[in-house]
């Protein structure tokens, strides 16, 4: 997964508040996009609440596969339920981890953007990956893995913009040390795309009706 | 839970301790502990004097243990964001300029860790902790009807919605989750057999989670609408609002900040 593993403090008021500015948009996009059509189906409202708290739930699980990793299925939840309800989750996923110590309060912004891309770019790939792929578990594969890689860049770059307080390296230092942690968080991309693969063609066999990127 | 993980704060003691504790920080009103939550943030963002820094999380460590919250447990609980911050920073913090404390070379590449980088480290650490410290602090104090109806105050609809059923319906996921990974574990899962065979089960969970969910909320769902749910889910608790106290506690803090920001 892709998360900024950076606290409060890391960045620079300016940078924090930047990357707020620019989360609040995308999540204000989504929320006139949602409310532009017609009356919100409240059943929508309940699955995403479910899927709010089964992603943060699935996120708390230690699977010990390299000494243990934690998954945080943004991308499935993009595939699941859209990209604009998939916004919300994320925001309330990540306001709950921040309230327990998964990242800064600072670090939403930031953090958001990532995840917002991993669920637009997871969610797209899904549907548009439909004719070369018919099977789910390709399909739902690549899509989480390209969703977990362009989430990989975004946070690469944001950290290069905004720079970490206090660190006098240049852009190609750090780029250095992240492109190491980009790396290892790539493998655990591969495990996440297979998981979420295996997860995709289990869902498709028992409830096929629960994922709204094959239903539109 | 002793199938999740150990190091992640257990939201269930978290929730025992806003519902049943009666110190003077439960009494205070929540919009002032939330106004300081912003100024502890700001705080650690705007200055990386360790004085003031280790003056600051004393103070919110104080605060934290005469509210008679549990001082054992955030020590365990801090695991998860001194990894956050060692997994990153702990890299970068190789190669800073400073007077060297270890240094080795992998090929042609130096690593050469100062005592600048250690101290960056460290800093960063103690603002993590801070901040943690101030949230746990903050949620342990505050009884979730507040929370409520502060989230609806805050998030605009439908957000407010989908938070109040998610924070609801987390400590149901969490007991399927806690319920479902013990059934695999008895029957000898859980163990590393190989990559492919542990994955393959851990997503058999998860998608059983992720289908539950989605069954219950359909139930749930036409539950609430048999009950006249018309879309909104709303509360009935006010948030007890500021007193002079808070305002003044509020204005001192604020007042601080604007210093510590000058400075």
């Amino acid at each position: 997964m892709a998360h900024i593993h950076l606290e409060d403090g890391s960045f620079t008021l300016f940078w924090a508040c930047v990357w707020w500015a620019i989360a609040l948009i995308l999540i204000s996009a989504a929320l006139l996009w949602v409310r532009s059509g017609k009356k919100i189906d409240n059943r929508r409202i309940t699955l995403a609440a479910f899927c709010t708290a089964a992603a943060f739930a699935v996120f708390q699980v230690s699977i010990p596969i390299f000494g243990g990793i934690h998954l945080n299925l943004t991308p499935l939840i993009g595939i699941l339920i859209g990209p604009a309800f998939g916004s919300f989750v994320v925001l309330i996923t990540n306001i709950l981890s921040a309230a327990i110590g998964h990242g800064g309060w600072g670090m939403i912004g930031a953090n958001l953007l990532v995840n917002i891309i991993e669920v637009i770019v997871a969610y797209v790939l899904f549907r548009v990956l439909k004719k070369i792929f018919p099977g789910p578990f390709a399909r739902g594969g690549i899509a989480t893995l390209a969703g977990l890689f362009c989430g990989n860049l975004a946070m690469i770059a944001i950290i290069i913009i905004s720079g970490v307080q206090g660190f006098t390296q240049t852009p190609s230092q750090i780029l250095g040390g992240l492109v190491l942690i980009a790396g290892v968080n790539m493998g655990f991309a591969f495990i996440e795309a297979g998981i979420s693969a295996m997860i995709i063609s289990y869902i498709i066999r028992v409830r096929p009706d629960m994922l709204e990127s094959e239903r539109s | 839970m002793k199938t999740l993980s150990d190091h992640i704060p257990d939201l269930n003691l978290i929730t025992y301790y806003a519902e049943n504790q009666r110190s003077w920080f439960s009494g205070m009103s929540p919009w002032t502990k939330f106004i300081l939550l912003i100024l502890v943030i700001l705080m650690v963002t705007l200055t990386s004097d360790s004085i003031i820094l280790i003056g600051l999380y004393l103070v919110i460590l104080g605060a934290y243990t005469s509210a008679h919250l549990p001082v054992r447990k955030l020590f365990a609980w801090y695991i998860l964001p001194a990894l956050f911050v060692l997994s990153l920073v702990g890299i970068m913090a190789w190669n800073e300029p400073g007077i060297t404390i270890i240094s080795f070379s992998i090929g042609k590449i130096p690593f050469i860790l100062t005592d600048r980088g250690i101290l960056l480290v460290l800093g960063l650490l103690l603002k993590a902790l801070t901040v943690v410290t101030y949230s746990l602090f903050f949620l342990m104090t505050t009884r979730y009807q507040h929370f409520a109806a502060m989230i609806c105050h805050i998030f605009p609809y439908p957000v407010d919605q989908i938070f109040l059923m998610a924070y609801r319906f987390l400590f149901l996921t969490l007991a399927m989750i806690d319920s479902i990974l013990k059934a695999v574990n008895s029957r000898g899962g859980g163990v590393i057999h190989s990559i492919r065979k542990q994955g393959r089960m851990f997503a058999e969970v998860f998608a059983l989670v992720f289908i539950r969910s989605f069954e219950r909320s359909e139930r749930v769902h036409k539950a609430m609408i048999a009950r006249g749910f018309s879309g909104s889910y709303s509360t009935t608790v006010e948030v007890p609002a500021l007193t002079l106290y808070d305002y003044l506690i509020v204005g001192a803090g604020a007042a601080i900040v604007i210093a510590v920001a000058i400075k």
